[in-house]
């Protein structure tokens, strides 16, 4: 039986948050409780699991700047291999972070208060990972500072034309924002926990990086000032900076990355396969931490849309893209094109179209959107289905360009899976010290929703 | 914690006793106006550049379509967001999309001239006539390669399908949102709501789809010879600038009826609708930016030709379309954008200003994009068809405008100016900045 | 014996503390504050507060920003190095547009964070509200008035009076352990 106020607000069934939810429960269960469980065998499980992947992450690494690039798959024309296709990957999965912490807050869409503070924490470990691989893929990584415009007695400059001169300070600003955003975001809740905490080194080192925080009014006032500017800023930054890594390739003259749409087309890949990882992370952690009653089942119904519709406009970029290769007329771009169909790389394109595109339609029903294991499950398809698309894009254009003499299919080595496969363990190991260390869930974020809600309470009865 | 004072109740706001506005003078100067434009088509026409008048034609209504799309295209998108806010502006949107099959009627005279005779000179799109010179020398268009690769979807039939298929999505999509929004007027059934939020997710794609095949059969053909991938997505954008500053128009105007939203309009809705213009305003500089400026770092002639057209002449002289894209630069991104980027510049006679001037912009954007074409001259040199704003322009534009406004009125006489019974029109009536 | 900081007022809900904002603002008081665990909206009217200063402060960065992205492309290409590269000029707004953009929004940033640091006085890790036995519910689920003792119109009795009739949970006088340079 709906209760009146469910027949009033058709368009609104699940509340943001569980009924039960209250301050206290808040404090409990992001502060006190989080910390206890955080010392259960599967954290530490998960915490060694991961570190042994680090481990093969540092070993990949040092193997790379030791021997050279040659022990990847690389080579001529195939010049861009794994690193390239991860930096991307890895990117674009920190893009949802921003989505949700500035867009979202832009667009006033209070769902995002459950989720930000993980969703920022999974941006900054997202871009830690992708920072590598243009270190590394480097053939000379011990002069990564030419990258930057610093005077010098070589007359040595930047080339501004180039794309991934424009990555490196785009990739740069993004760390950055992102780091402040993350971190202002936290000084409330920081001081929070210095204010729970017995005295001790603990209790000082909150006190010490929550600033001396007290909620003055006038500090509020200028917070949410300050709040509010950097998500204006940050919204143009999310769409700038994987345009700008989609400039990498739509700026070159190679047939099947010469499309004009490929910035736009960029960023709803990001924020489709960046919702991805963040349902494949939160189903979890809601569930271990019992999170319930704050990552409630409306948030995976609007994950769940957002992710339908970035991935249709994925979808509606792979149609451009085969149109337009076949209405250019060009012969090299059609070959491309009959490559990617029905030639030596159709298993990858159908995978891909298999994983975005068919799969994902699943999430037009509610009740696939709602069940945490069910979008856990298209979550990771769609992950896979992105690293794939990179992979064409990357690879079956290099790989049969212009001068038919040159072809050459490509074949990753044990080195370059070592270093993604490390490089995923590394962002896990992060999202584990995580957890354990800092207030997963925004407290004074969260407080905001339900002081309204008391009020909307007070209001109807 | 908005004071009590302020809230307005459905019942008070929306009493249908408002002076009824005249609409069939307008029917009457859009049907002349057409008509006097129809001849235009059919029967003039200059030696040197037939096909003006055509694409004179296709400016003038496009116009008014791209407002349809873009208000099509919001709300949309303001169902799928379950936006309380916007709910108020929404009627006037529905009134709108009264206009959607008479703008297909206003269409028909430009179809008609291509069912008659496609291969005539006075139709712009060039491939259409096998027989016609292509630019650039390769020959007839049968005979120009890149024609032959494109004929799969460049072709006669093709063409009709699939402006008869574009209108269809349009019209059906505008057509169910508005008839359900007046039905729960009377029936105060919230099902519609539910449906109409189904539709909006299944139509947005739909819509997407209906727009780029449009931009391309109706804008891009006009240079076969050229593609690119975001052409769709500019109309879009473009489309969904004009639809905003129409929107901003429209309820400005009704603010100062008594039937109309006099009383109901509050700051904080101008405000909104600010703040999303100045979202649309930076997203069509993006687009348009990310087009040119992958271009031009490629620099394939292939392509770069499109841009050249309309900066150059063929001995590398700044032409008449120069002036226009710098002002395109400077004044339809870079001043609505600095202007609507600031509080005070969302409200009252500023807003009306900034939505004013982007519609002038939006004409001259179309223009840009369409007029500028390849025309193979007597001596079978090519050259660039000039800026110039020609009769048959203002005519067409003035006439459809007339249309546009006559099916809009008769459906705000008719009906209510806001949904009365839509369940957040609470919430909209006393909205929060 | 320190002069004291101020008298604190504890309430127990958002409602009360912004009724009691609008009478403290209405009394004339200049040198008080509301101290809450969450921002409540509307505060900033009942406290009589004026708009941040925190947007002069991005607009200075963007701008510099900007023209930072711009010259340094420009001295590269055009002044100091010229090299041909693509028969695409020296020097053009297009080519270094994304650099600038980026740095638009980096400086814009950092002038974000400079305004905040400025007009919020942070950090100040010690503070005397600190000090208050109840403080830790500051920051969790109650709310409190502060009226410090520099206000013209403080007087330590009436003062309290006047807190008192607003009905708040408990009034305190607060020390001032440091003499903290305001």
């Amino acid at each position: 039986m709906k209760t009146a106020k469910q027949e009033n607000a058709p368009t609104r069934p699940n509340e943001l948050l569980g009924p039960e939810m209250s301050p206290e429960l808040l404090n409990q269960r992001v502060g006190d409780e989080a910390r206890v469980r955080a010392r259960a065998w599967w954290w530490w499980l998960a915490l060694f699991a991961t570190a042994g992947g680090v481990f093969m992450m540092f070993t990949a690494i040092t193997w790379v700047l030791a021997k050279g690039v040659g022990i990847w798959g690389l080579q001529i024309p195939v010049a861009w291999g794994f690193a390239i296709i991860n930096f991307v990957w890895w990117i674009g999965i920190g893009h949802a972070g921003t989505f949700i912490s500035a867009i979202l807050l832009l667009l006033q869409q209070d769902w995002r208060n459950s989720i930000n503070r993980f969703t920022e924490a999974m941006t900054l470990f997202a871009v830690a990972c992708a920072g590598l691989f243009p270190l590394l893929h480097l053939g000379r990584p011990q002069y990564f500072y030419y990258l930057i415009p610093y005077p010098n007695e070589m007359g040595l400059w930047p080339q501004f034309r180039s794309p991934l001169v424009w990555d490196f300070f785009a990739v740069s600003t993004y760390g950055t924002v992102s780091l402040i955003f993350w971190y202002l975001g936290l000084v409330p809740d920081l001081a929070t926990m210095r204010d729970r905490t017995k005295p001790g080194l603990r209790k000082k080192i909150y006190a010490f990086f929550s600033l001396g925080w007290l909620g003055r009014d006038q500090q509020w006032k200028d917070y949410r000032a300050l709040y509010f500017m950097l998500a204006g800023l940050a919204t143009p930054l999310v769409i700038s900076v994987h345009s700008i890594v989609g400039l990498d390739f739509a700026v070159s003259i190679v047939p099947g990355w010469h499309s004009t749409v490929f910035p736009p087309y960029f960023v709803a890949g990001a924020i489709f396969s960046g919702f991805a990882m963040v349902a494949t992370l939160v189903i979890p952690i809601r569930k271990l931490f019992k999170l319930e009653g704050m990552i409630t089942t409306r948030h995976l119904d609007n994950i769940g849309k957002v992710m339908l519709a970035t991935g249709m406009m994925v979808g509606f970029g792979y149609v451009s893209e085969v149109f337009f290769e076949w209405y250019s007329g060009d012969a090299f771009e059609m070959q491309t094109l009959m490559d990617r169909l029905t030639g030596y790389y159709a298993p990858v394109f159908w995978t891909v179209i298999f994983c975005n595109v068919i799969s994902i339609q699943a999430l037009w029903w509610r009740g696939i959107r709602t069940n945490p294991w069910l979008l856990w499950i298209l979550a990771g398809v769609a992950n896979i289905g992105m690293w794939m698309e990179r992979y064409l894009i990357v690879v079956t254009s290099l790989g049969h360009d212009y001068l038919t003499s040159s072809w050459q299919d490509f074949n990753a080595t044990g080195w370059d899976w070592a270093l993604y496969l490390g490089t995923l363990c590394f962002f896990f190991f992060l999202v584990v010290l995580f957890v354990r260390l800092i207030p997963m869930v925004s407290m004074h974020e969260i407080r905001e929703i339900l002081h309204e809600r008391a009020e909307r309470g007070k209001e109807a009865s | 914690m908005s004071s009590s004072s302020d809230a307005i109740s459905p019942s008070l706001a929306a009493s249908n006793s408002g002076r009824k506005e005249p609409s069939t003078i307008f029917l009457i100067a859009g049907a002349v106006l057409l008509a006097i434009s129809t001849i235009l088509l059919f029967v003039t026409g200059s030696e040197a550049d037939p096909a003006r008048n055509f694409s004179g034609w296709i400016v003038g209504v496009s116009f008014w379509v791209s407002i349809i799309i873009g208000m099509l295209f919001i709300t949309m998108i303001w169902y799928l967001f379950d936006s309380g806010w916007s709910i108020v502006m929404r009627r006037q949107v529905e009134h709108a999309f009264a206009a959607t099959p008479w703008l297909l009627v206003c269409f028909l005279p430009i179809i008609a001239l291509v069912v008659l005779d496609p291969g005539s000179a006075k139709v712009a799109w060039t491939w259409l006539g096998h027989a016609k010179m292509s630019p650039g020398g390769h020959g007839s268009v049968e005979q120009d390669v890149l024609y032959q690769a494109k004929s799969g979807y460049l072709n006669y039939g093709a063409l009709l399908i699939r402006f008869f298929g574009v209108f269809a999505v349009w019209i059906v999509l505008t057509q169910c949102f508005r008839k359900w929004s007046l039905k729960m007027d009377e029936t105060g059934d919230h099902k519609y709501v539910h449906w109409a939020r189904k539709l909006s997710a299944a139509g947005i794609p739909l819509c997407a789809a209906a727009t780029t095949i449009a931009a391309i059969d109706w804008f891009k053909s006009m240079n076969y010879h050229w593609f690119s991938t975001m052409y769709g997505v500019w109309f879009f954008a473009a489309s969904m600038r004009a639809g905003l500053a129409a929107i901003v128009l429209a309820m400005f105007w009704q603010s100062r009826r008594d039937g109309g939203l006099k009383g109901i309009l509050k700051p904080a809705h101008a405000y909104l609708m600010g703040c999303i213009m100045l979202a649309f305003t930076i997203f069509w500089a993006y687009i348009s930016f990310s087009q040119f400026f992958l271009i031009y770092s490629a620099n394939i002639p292939e392509e770069t030709f499109w841009y050249n057209m309309r900066e150059l002449t063929e001995e590398g002289m700044k032409n008449s379309w120069f002036v226009i894209s710098r002002l395109l630069i400077y004044g339809y991104f870079f001043v609505p954008f600095l202007w609507l980027l600031f509080y005070t510049n969302k409200f009252g006679w500023r807003i009306i200003a900034a939505a004013s001037y982007i519609l002038v912009f939006h004409l001259i954007d179309l223009y840009w994009n369409i007029l500028p074409q390849e025309l193979v001259g007597e001596h079978h040199e090519i050259f660039t068809r000039g800026f110039s704003i020609m009769p048959v322009d203002i005519l067409t534009w003035l006439g459809t405008g007339c249309i546009f406004l006559w099916a809009y009125l008769k459906s705000s006489n008719q009906y209510r100016p806001i949904p009365i019974r839509d369940p957040r029109i609470l919430e909209s009536l006393n909205p929060n900045e | 014996m320190s002069k004291p900081y101020g008298i604190l007022a504890l309430f127990n809900t958002a409602q009360e503390i912004y009724h009691a904002a609008e009478s403290v603002r209405d009394a004339g008081y200049k040198r008080w504050d509301c101290i809450t665990p969450f921002p409540i909206h509307g505060m900033n009217e009942a406290m009589g507060l004026k708009r941040s200063l925190v947007g002069a402060f991005t607009l200075v960065g963007g701008l510099t920003g900007f023209t930072t992205g711009m010259t340094i492309a420009w001295f590269a290409g055009e002044f100091n190095y010229p090299l041909i590269v693509q028969g695409k000029p020296f020097f053009s707004f297009v080519f270094p547009f994304p650099v600038a953009y980026e740095l638009t929004i980096l400086l814009s940033a950092f002038g974000t964070l400079i305004g905040m640091f400025l007009t919020n006085r942070l950090p100040r890790h010690h503070h005397p509200v600190m000090d208050y036995s109840n403080f830790h519910r500051l920051t969790d689920d109650k709310f409190a008035v502060v009226i410090e003792t520099d206000d013209p119109l403080y007087d330590e009795a009436k003062t309290k009076r006047f807190l008192e009739e607003l009905h708040p949970a408990e009034v305190v006088v607060l020390e001032n352990k440091e003499e903290v340079k305001a």
